[in-house]
C-alpha cells in the first residue's frame, strides 16, 4: 500500500528524461497536436522537406531527368570561386534588397502611421489607393507601358516631344536604367500585406496608453511612436519585417515581365534570377540547389538581426 | 589653258575603264539577280489604281445592252488550259471517283482543264452591232485533284489583258461541299399516297449512338427512306462529320465577293478581237464553256416584292390551308458553299433542338464559321400542299448590337431558279431578310421591316431620322408618324415539288452604307498617311505645322468624312429604327475627325494617336459588320395564314432555363474533356499510347477526331491513343516522375536535344546505342523480354519495314478485329486479314517531306531525335498600296532596302525587322556558321563561331542597321504595318500572316509577302537569301513501352496527307487565321495557300538555313542580345562587344560538353580538329 500514493502523484519534471517527459506532455495535449496535425502535415511535406531535399540536392549533380551524382561541396566551391554572374547577381540582390527593403519597410510604416491619422472613412479609401497595386497582381506591367521601348511609349513620346531625345531610349534593354528602374517598381508594388498589418496594428492600440504615458511626460509625437506605437506593435512590425526581406531577396518575376529573362548584361540579375536561369534554363537542379541553399542561409541570417534590432525599438 | 594631248589620252582611258568596270559590275549583278515571287512596280501600281465596280459602271455606255447570248470556242485557248481528255492529272483523279466519271459523260472531249497554276485566254470576235454589256457565265465542274485544297475556287478576270475593274480580281467559283451524314437509304414499293416526311431525333448509349435525320419520301408508289447520322463520341458529344466535296457541274455568274453588290457583274464589251484570261489564284476546275449572256438578261432584273404579291392574287394564290408545317433542323444542311459552314454546339438555351445538359451536340448551325459574304447553307424540302408560305426560323442574332443583319433567300426548285438550277432571289428583297439584335433566342418568320403612316399606307423612310426615343422624325427633329413593321416574305409552293433554300450570308440594304464607310476609310487612311508624312510618327502638339496652308485638301477631306460618317450613321439608324453601340462608333469616330478639321487644323497633331487607334477600330467595325453572325436553330415552313405561335419557342421558360443551367453545372465537374471525342475505351489487350500535345482545346479536339476517324490511324494499326492536353512546362516534372507520355506531339527543337542529351527521349533513326538495351520481337515489333533468345535491339524498327494485317473475327455476338503486325510482307489480302498500315523506315519517313535544314535541328551526332511537325521561318511583308504610291520597288536585296530607307524615312516611316532572328540569319546569308566549322561530328558544337570574319561582318552589318539606319528596335509591327507606317516587315511568315488576315481586315488585298531579300557575296556576285528555320518536333519519350506504336504514331502524325488534312481542318475550323505551318514540305502544297502565297513560302523553303542545336547552345543568344544592346544603347563598337563574350559563351558550352562527356577542345587549341585520316 506504501507503493500507491507515489504512483498516483504527479511525475516532477526532474524525475525523468527530457524525451520522456516531452512525449509525456504530447500525450496529455494530444486533441493539440490532433488539430495541429493537417497543417503540420503538409507543412513538413511541402516546406521542410524540400528544403531538406534541396540541400541533399545541392551535394549533387541532378539534372532533372538522370539519376544525381554526388559531388561533396564542389557546386558550393564552383559557386564562389568559379561564377563570375553569380558574385554579380550577389551584388544586385544585396543592392536591390539594401534599397528595397528598409525603404519599403518605412515606407509602409510611415504611410501608414499618417492614413491612421486620418477620418475612418477616408482612411479606408486612402488605405485601398495605396494597396491596390500589390493586389492587382500583374498591374506592374502598366510600367512596360510607360518606359516602353517603342517611340509611342509614354515616356519615350514625351521625352520625344520635348526634344530632350531623338531616339527612343529603349527603357527596360538598357543597363543604365534597368536597375533603378526596378527599383522603382519594387517600391510601388511593396506597400503589400505588410502595409496592411501595419494600419490594423495601429488601431489595435489603446488610447488610454497615449493618456497615460501624456501623464508621464511624453512631449511629443515622435516620442509616442517610439515609445508607446511601436512597442505596442512589435508582433506586426516583425511580420512587417520578414515579408520585407523575402520580398526584396525573392524579388524576381517582376523584373522577368518588364526586363526579360536574363535582363540586359546581368544588369538586374538577383540570385534568385541566377538560380531561375540554373534550374529552369540549362537543367543543373543540383547546382540551383546550391543556390537556393545559400539565399536561404542570406534570408535567414538577415532574418536573425532584424529580430535582434527589432528588439531595441522601445528602447 | 589648252591641255595637253597627253592629257586628253589619259582622260579618255580613264573614261574607257570606268565605264568598263560599270558596264562589267553591271552585267555581274544581273546575272546573279535572286529569284523572287514579289510583285513588280508596275503590279502594284495597278492594283493600287484599278476603278471599283461602281466606278466602272459609271464609265460604260448604260443603255448599250449586248445582243444575243455568245458563246466563246473553247478550241480558241491558250495558257496552262489543257483538255480534260489530255490531262492525265484530271483523268486519274477522275477515275478514282466513278460517280464524277459518270456524270461527266459526253463533255470530257471539249471541257478544259484549268490547273491551281497559270493563265488560261479565250479569244472572241465581238461583231460591230453586238457591241454592249454582257455577263460573263461559266459552266464549270468542280473537280477534285491532287491540287485541290478546301477552299474556294479563286480566279482573276482580264479583258483584253487588263483587270477591267478591282472587284474582277477576286472570283470565287463556289464549290459544293456535303456532310457524309448519310447512313443508310432504302427503296421499297408502297401502296400508299405520295408523302413527305422529315424527321429528327437522337439516340443515345446502344450500338449506334447518335443524332438522325430520318426523310421518308413517297413518290410514284416508291418509298425511300434515308437516314442521316451525326457520330457522338462514348459521352455522347456529337463528332464532325466529314466532308466530300461534290463533284457537280455549276453555272458562274462573274459577280462580287465583297458583298458590296448583288446583282452579276455587268462587262462592257467593244465589238472586235477581244480576249478573256482567268488566271488562276487557287484550285483547279474545269471549265466546259464560257458564254457571254447579254445583261438584260431576265435573271438580274428583279421584281419588287410587291409586284409578286400583286401576282399572287391576280394568280389568286392562297395560304395554303391543309398544308402542315415542315420544321428544317438547321445542322442538317443538304449542301454547303464551304468546307467551314458547319454544324455546331450550341448549350445557351434550353429549347434549342436538341440540347441535352451533359454533352455537346450539335444542334445549330452558324456563328464563326457562317459569316462571310456568300457562304450559304442549302436545304431541302417538300411541302405537301399547293399555296403560300412562309419561313419561320429559329435564331440568335447577338453579334451586331442595335444592328440587323441580312441574309439573302434564294430558292431552286419548281418555278424558282434558272432553268440550269442555279438558285435565284425570287424579288429583290430577298436579298434583305432583316434578322435585329437580340441577347436571347429568337423564333420569327422570314422577311423585312416596312414603314407605314398613320392612315397605313407605305412611305419611303430616306430623309427621316431616329431620335433618342426610337421615334421617326424629319429633319427638323419634329416627331411624325410613322410605324416600323415587320413584313413577313410569303412564296408559293407547290405540293410535291422538291424546293431547295440556299440561306446566304449578305449586306443586303446595308451593304451601300458599308461600303461608305469603307471608302471613308480609305480616305482618311490616306490623309492620315499624308499627314504623317509631314510629323512623322510622334506629332508635337506645341508646333505649328501649317497643315491649312501645306494640305488644304487633307484638312477639309478630314471634314468631310466627318460629314460622311455623320451621315451614314443616322441613315443606319433610320433604317434599323434604333440605336446601339455598334453604330455609335461612327459617331465618336466623326466627332474626333470634325475636332481635327476645324481651325484649320490645329488640332490635328495633338488628335495623331488618337486617330491611329480609330482607324483601327474603323476597319474592325467593317470587318464586323460585314460580317453577319449569327446563329440558327431551326427553320420552319409554314402556311401563310399562321402566327409566329406555331414556330419553336424563342426562349425556354424561366423554370426550364433554370433546370437545363442547373444540371448543365452539375454535369460540368463529371466531363472528362480529354476523351472529348473518343470513340471506344481501349480494353485491357489494346495496344495503347499516351500521347501530349501542349496546343489549344480545338487543336486537341481535331487530333482527336482525325485519330479515331474511320480508316485512320486507330483502325488502321490497332494502337489506341489517349491524347491528352497539358500545359507548356508539364513535360519535364512528368518525365522525373516517370508518368511522362509515350509520345510529345510540339517539342521545340531545343529542348529536342536538351531532352536527346540527357537520354530523355528515344533516337528515331535507328542507331541510337540506348535503344539497344530494349529488345523487341524482330518479326512483330512488339516489346520483347531481354531474356528472349531472338530478341534484337529497338533499333531495328527503324530501319525495316512492318506490315499491319487486320482481319474481323466472330465472337459470339460481336465482331471483334484482330490485328497481326509483321516484318514480312504477305501481299495485300492473306490469312491475317488486310493489310490496313505499313511502317516506314526512318529513311522512308524523312524522304522528301522535310527540308534538311529542318532535320539539322533534331540530328545530335548523326542521331535523329524526333519527326519536325511544325516548322517556322522568318519572310518579308510588304505594303503593295503605299510602295506603289512611293513609286518603288520590292527590295530583292539588302542593297536595295538600304536604298530604299531614304524614301520611306523622309516619309515618316521605317521597316520593321526583329533584331533577334535578323542577327542569325544575316551570319548564314553572309556565307557563316554559328559554330566552327568541322567535319569531325564529335567535335562539332565544340567551339562558337560568332569570332570568324564572316559572323562578325554580319553582325557589325545588323548593329548597323539598328545604330546608324535607325531601325527601330521596338515596335508593334501588325499595327505600323496596318497604317502603312511600317510598309516592310520581316518575320515569321504565318504568325504575321494570321494575325494580319483577321486584325487588318482594311488593308485586304494590299499586301503580300515574299522571300527576304538577299545578301550579295562580293566574291562570287551570289545572293543568299537564307531564312532560319525553327522547328517544333514530335517525339518519342524514354519510357515508352511499346516502340512500334509510338514509331507508327509519329510516322502517320507527321505523313504528308495527315498534316495536310490537320491544317485544312484548322482553318475549316477557326477561320483563315489558324493557317498551320507545317513542316512537311509536301503537306503544305495541299493547304488553303494561294497559288502566288504558296509559291513565295516553296521558294523561301528551297532557302533555309538552320542553326543547329548543341549542348550550351541557349547561351548564344543572350550574350549576342547583350552585345547588340550594348552597340545599340551605348554606340559601343559592335565587334568589340560581341568579341568580349565570346570566351564566356565557349566556357558555358565546354562545361555543359564535359558535363555529357563529350571531347573538348585542348588548352589554346582555337579550331576543332577536322576528321583524322589513320
Amino acid at each position: 500500500m506504501s507503493q500507491t500514493p507515489e504512483t498516483n502523484r504527479p511525475v516532477k519534471r526532474s524525475e525523468v528524461s527530457k524525451l520522456r517527459w516531452t512525449w509525456q506532455e504530447m500525450k496529455n495535449n494530444k486533441t493539440a497536436y490532433f488539430m495541429l496535425a493537417p497543417f503540420f502535415l503538409l507543412f513538413i511535406i511541402f516546406t521542410i522537406l524540400p528544403v531538406l531535399l534541396s540541400m541533399i540536392l545541392s551535394l549533387t549533380d541532378f539534372n532533372m531527368l538522370e539519376m544525381p551524382n554526388w559531388l561533396g561541396i564542389s557546386n558550393f566551391i564552383r559557386l564562389f570561386l568559379n561564377d563570375d554572374i553569380f558574385l554579380l547577381a550577389c551584388q544586385n540582390t544585396l543592392i536591390f534588397a539594401a534599397i528595397t527593403g528598409p525603404v519599403s519597410y518605412l515606407l509602409s510604416l510611415l504611410i501608414a502611421w499618417f492614413i491612421n491619422e486620418l477620418p475612418p472613412k477616408l482612411r479606408s479609401v486612402v488605405t485601398l489607393i495605396f494597396y491596390a497595386p500589390s493586389i492587382s497582381g500583374q498591374v506592374y506591367l502598366i510600367w512596360k507601358t510607360l518606359f516602353s521601348s517603342d517611340s509611342y511609349g509614354w515616356a519615350n513620346a514625351t521625352l520625344m516631344d520635348l526634344g530632350i531625345i531623338s531616339e527612343p531610349i529603349l527603357w527596360f534593354q538598357n543597363a543604365d536604367y534597368v536597375m533603378p528602374l526596378c527599383i522603382v517598381v519594387a517600391l510601388w508594388t511593396s506597400l503589400g500585406t505588410a502595409f496592411l498589418s501595419f494600419i490594423a496594428g495601429f488601431q489595435t492600440i489603446d488610447r488610454s496608453m497615449y493618456e497615460a504615458a501624456a501623464v508621464d511626460g511624453i512631449k511629443n509625437r515622435w516620442q509616442e511612436l517610439w515609445y508607446i506605437t511601436l512597442p505596442t506593435m512589435r508582433p506586426q512590425l516583425m511580420f512587417g519585417a520578414v515579408l520585407a526581406i523575402t520580398n526584396s531577396f525573392g524579388f524576381g518575376a517582376v523584373v522577368d515581365a518588364l526586363c526579360g529573362f536574363p535582363s540586359v548584361d546581368y544588369a538586374a540579375h538577383t540570385i534568385m534570377h541566377h538560380l531561375n536561369d540554373y534550374g529552369g534554363q540549362r537543367y543543373e537542379i543540383g547546382y540551383a540547389s546550391a543556390i537556393a541553399v545559400v539565399l536561404f542561409v542570406i534570408m535567414y541570417s538577415c532574418n536573425v538581426i532584424i529580430k535582434k534590432a527589432l528588439s531595441k525599438v522601445g528602447e | 589653258m589648252k591641255k595637253s594631248v597627253f592629257q586628253r589620252i589619259i582622260c579618255l582611258i580613264l573614261c574607257v575603264t570606268t565605264l568598263f568596270s560599270v558596264v562589267v559590275v553591271g552585267a555581274s549583278a544581273g546575272v546573279n539577280k535572286p529569284e523572287t515571287t514579289a510583285a513588280s512596280l508596275k503590279e502594284m501600281q495597278q492594283l493600287v489604281g484599278t476603278t471599283t465596280y461602281a466606278e466602272y459602271l459609271e464609265t460604260i455606255p448604260e443603255s448599250k445592252e449586248g445582243l444575243t447570248t455568245i458563246v466563246i470556242d473553247n478550241s480558241t485557248v491558250t495558257g496552262s488550259a489543257v483538255k480534260v481528255s489530255e490531262s492525265t492529272e484530271c483523268q486519274n483523279s477522275m477515275m478514282e471517283k466513278p460517280d464524277a466519271w459518270a456524270q461527266f459523260g459526253d463533255n470530257a472531249e471539249n471541257s478544259l482543264y484549268l490547273p491551281s497554276t497559270g493563265e488560261a485566254t479565250w479569244s472572241v470576235v465581238i461583231p460591230e452591232s453586238a457591241a454592249g454589256r454582257y455577263y460573263i457565265r461559266i459552266t464549270y465542274f468542280n473537280c477534285e485533284t491532287s491540287e485541290s485544297s478546301i477552299s474556294s475556287i479563286e480566279r482573276k478576270l482580264f479583258i483584253n489583258g487588263e483587270i477591267p475593274f478591282a472587284e474582277a480580281g477576286h472570283l470565287n467559283l463556289t464549290k459544293y461541299w456535303k456532310y457524309e451524314t448519310l447512313l443508310s437509304s432504302t427503296s421499297k414499293a408502297s401502296s400508299e399516297k405520295d408523302f413527305y416526311d422529315v424527321e429528327y431525333y437522337t439516340e443515345r448509349g446502344g450500338e449506334n449512338p447518335g443524332y438522325f435525320k430520318k426523310v421518308v419520301k413517297i413518290e410514284d408508289g416508291i418509298e425511300t427512306v434515308e437516314v442521316y447520322q451525326i457520330h457522338q463520341d462514348i459521352n455522347g458529344n456529337s463528332m464532325a462529320p466529314d466532308i466530300t466535296q461534290l463533284s457537280k457541274w455549276g453555272v458562274y455568274y462573274c459577280q462580287d465577293t465583297t458583298g458590296y453588290y448583288h446583282d452579276y457583274f455587268s462587262f462592257y464589251l467593244e465589238s472586235g478581237y477581244r480576249t478573256i484570261t482567268l488566271a488562276a489564284e487557287r484550285d483547279p476546275v474545269i471549265v466546259k464553256s464560257i458564254e457571254l449572256v447579254p445583261a438584260d438578261d431576265e435573271a438580274s432584273t428583279l421584281r419588287s416584292y410587291n409586284d409578286v404579291l400583286a401576282e399572287y392574287k391576280a394568280n389568286g394564290y392562297e395560304t395554303a390551308k391543309d398544308g402542315e408545317i415542315t420544321h428544317i433542323q438547321a445542322e442538317f444542311p443538304d449542301f454547303v458553299s464551304d468546307s467551314s459552314v458547319a454544324a455546331t454546339n450550341d448549350n445557351t438555351s434550353a429549347s434549342t433542338f436538341p440540347s441535352v445538359s451533359n454533352a455537346q451536340l450539335y444542334n445549330v448551325i452558324g456563328e464563326n464559321s457562317y459569316n462571310t459574304v456568300g457562304q450559304w447553307a442549302a436545304y431541302k424540302f417538300t411541302v405537301n400542299s399547293t399555296g403560300l408560305y412562309k419561313l419561320g426560323m429559329r435564331y440568335k442574332q447577338d453579334a451586331l448590337q442595335g444592328m440587323y443583319i441580312c441574309r439573302t433567300v434564294k430558292l431552286a426548285g419548281g418555278k424558282y431558279g434558272l432553268s440550269d438550277g442555279t438558285p435565284t432571289a425570287p424579288f429583290e428583297e430577298a436579298y434583305d431578310a432583316q434578322f435585329n439584335y437580340d441577347k436571347a433566342w429568337q423564333s420569327t418568320f422570314v422577311g423585312d421591316y416596312i414603314y407605314l403612316d398613320k392612315d397605313g399606307n407605305e412611305v419611303d423612310i430616306t430623309g427621316y431620322r431616329v431620335n433618342s426615343d426610337g421615334e421617326y422624325t424629319d429633319l427638323d427633329g419634329n416627331v411624325v408618324d410613322i410605324e416600323r413593321r415587320e413584313r413577313p416574305f410569303e412564296f408559293y409552293f407547290e405540293e410535291g415539288v422538291e424546293y431547295t433554300l440556299y440561306l446566304e450570308c449578305s449586306l443586303g440594304s446595308l451593304k451601300d452604307l458599308i461600303r461608305r464607310v469603307q471608302n471613308s476609310l480609305d480616305k482618311i487612311n490616306s490623309h492620315y498617311l499624308r499627314i504623317l508624312q509631314l510629323t512623322g510618327n510622334d506629332p508635337d502638339e506645341y508646333r505649328d505645322y501649317d497643315f491649312y496652308g501645306i494640305m488644304p485638301e487633307v484638312v477639309r477631306g478630314l471634314l468631310e468624312e466627318a460629314i460622311e460618317l455623320e451621315a451614314v450613321k443616322q441613315e443606319f439608324e433610320t433604317l434599323c429604327g434604333t440605336t446601339g453601340s455598334h453604330i455609335t462608333t461612327l459617331h465618336t469616330i466623326a466627332l474626333l475627325l470634325n475636332t481635327m478639321g476645324e481651325e484649320y487644323g490645329d488640332a490635328i497633331a495633338a488628335n495623331m494617336t488618337t486617330l491611329k487607334s480609330y482607324l483601327g477600330t474603323l476597319g474592325t467595325w467593317i470587318n464586323n459588320s460585314k460580317r453577319s453572325s449569327m446563329i440558327v436553330d431551326s427553320i420552319s415552313i409554314c402556311p401563310a395564314d399562321k402566327d409566329e405561335k406555331v414556330l419553336p419557342r424563342g426562349d425556354a421558360g424561366f423554370f426550364r432555363s433554370i433546370g437545363f443551367e442547373l444540371s448543365s453545372f452539375f454535369y460540368s465537374f463529371f466531363t472528362e474533356y480529354d476523351q472529348m471525342g473518343l470513340t471506344t475505351i481501349p480494353d485491357e489487350d489494346t495496344v495503347t499510347i499516351d500521347v501530349w500535345l501542349a496546343t489549344g482545346r480545338d487543336q486537341s479536339q481535331i487530333w482527336r477526331t482525325m485519330i479515331d476517324a474511320k480508316g485512320s490511324f486507330t483502325e488502321n494499326t490497332g494502337v489506341a491513343v489517349t491524347l491528352k492536353l497539358v500545359t507548356g512546362g508539364t513535360l519535364l516534372p512528368s518525365i522525373l516522375s516517370g508518368k511522362g507520355p509515350d509520345v510529345y506531339i510540339g517539342l521545340g527543337s531545343t529542348d529536342v536535344i536538351n531532352y536527346a542529351i540527357r537520354k530523355a527521349v528515344y533516337g528515331v533513326s535507328g542507331n541510337d546505342p540506348y535503344l539497344d538495351g530494349i529488345k523487341i520481337n524482330p518479326n512483330t515489333g512488339a516489346p520483347a523480354s531481354a531474356l528472349d533468345r531472338d530478341a534484337v535491339s529497338a533499333n531495328e524498327l527503324f530501319s525495316n519495314n512492318y506490315f499491319t494485317y487486320c482481319k474481323e473475327v466472330k465472337n459470339g455476338d460481336n465482331i471483334e478485329k484482330v490485328y497481326t503486325t509483321s516484318k514480312t510482307y504477305k501481299g495485300e489480302e492473306c490469312a491475317d486479314g488486310k493489310l490496313t498500315f505499313k511502317s516506314l523506315t526512318y529513311d522512308e519517313v524523312i524522304a522528301d517531306n522535310f527540308v534538311p535544314a529542318a532535320m539539322d535541328t533534331v540530328i545530335l551526332r548523326n542521331k535523329c531525335y524526333g519527326i519536325p511537325q511544325t516548322m517556322s521561318f522568318a519572310m518579308m511583308f510588304y505594303r503593295m498600296d503605299v510602295l506603289a504610291n512611293l513609286g518603288q520597288e520590292v527590295p530583292e536585296t539588302w542593297g536595295e532596302l538600304l536604298s530604299l530607307l531614304p524614301v520611306l524615312q523622309t516619309n515618316n516611316m521605317s521597316i520593321g525587322l526583329t533584331y533577334g532572328s535578323a542577327l542569325n540569319f544575316m551570319i548564314y546569308q553572309m556565307g557563316g556558321n554559328m559554330w566552327k566549322f568541322t567535319d569531325n561530328p564529335d567535335y562539332a558544337g565544340a567551339k562558337i563561331g560568332l569570332d570568324t570574319n564572316v559572323a562578325k561582318e554580319a553582325f557589325d552589318y545588323v548593329c548597323r542597321l539598328y545604330s546608324d539606319y535607325s531601325f527601330p528596335v521596338t515596335f508593334d509591327a501588325a499595327n505600323r504595318f496596318r497604317t502603312g507606317e511600317m510598309p516592310l516587315i520581316i518575320g515569321d511568315y504565318a504568325t504575321i500572316y494570321n494575325q494580319l488576315v483577321v486584325y487588318a481586315t482594311e488593308i485586304a488585298g494590299m499586301w503580300e509577302f515574299t522571300s527576304l531579300p538577299g545578301y550579295k557575296n562580293e566574291q562570287t556576285g551570289y545572293y543568299n537569301y537564307d531564312s532560319l528555320a525553327g522547328i517544333g518536333a514530335t517525339v518519342i519519350l524514354n519510357g515508352c513501352d511499346n516502340l512500334l506504336a509510338a514509331w507508327q504514331f509519329l510516322q502517320w502524325q507527321t505523313s504528308e496527307s495527315v498534316q495536310s488534312n490537320y491544317g485544312n481542318r484548322m482553318v475549316a475550323l477557326i477561320g483563315p487565321s489558324a493557317k498551320y505551318e507545317s513542316a512537311n514540305v509536301k503537306a503544305l502544297k495541299n493547304m488553303s495557300w494561294t497559288a502566288s502565297e504558296y509559291e513565295a513560302i516553296e521558294l523561301q523553303m528551297n532557302h533555309l538555313s538552320s542553326i543547329v542545336n548543341y549542348p550550351g547552345s541557349y547561351i548564344i543568344a543572350r550574350y549576342t542580345e547583350f552585345a547588340f544592346l550594348a552597340a545599340v544603347n551605348d554606340g559601343a563598337d559592335a565587334v568589340e562587344a560581341l568579341s568580349g563574350y565570346i570566351d564566356a559563351i565557349n566556357d558555358e558550352i565546354e562545361r555543359k560538353r564535359i558535363e555529357f562527356d563529350l571531347p573538348v577542345l585542348e588548352e589554346g587549341q582555337l579550331e576543332p580538329p577536322t576528321t583524322v585520316t589513320q
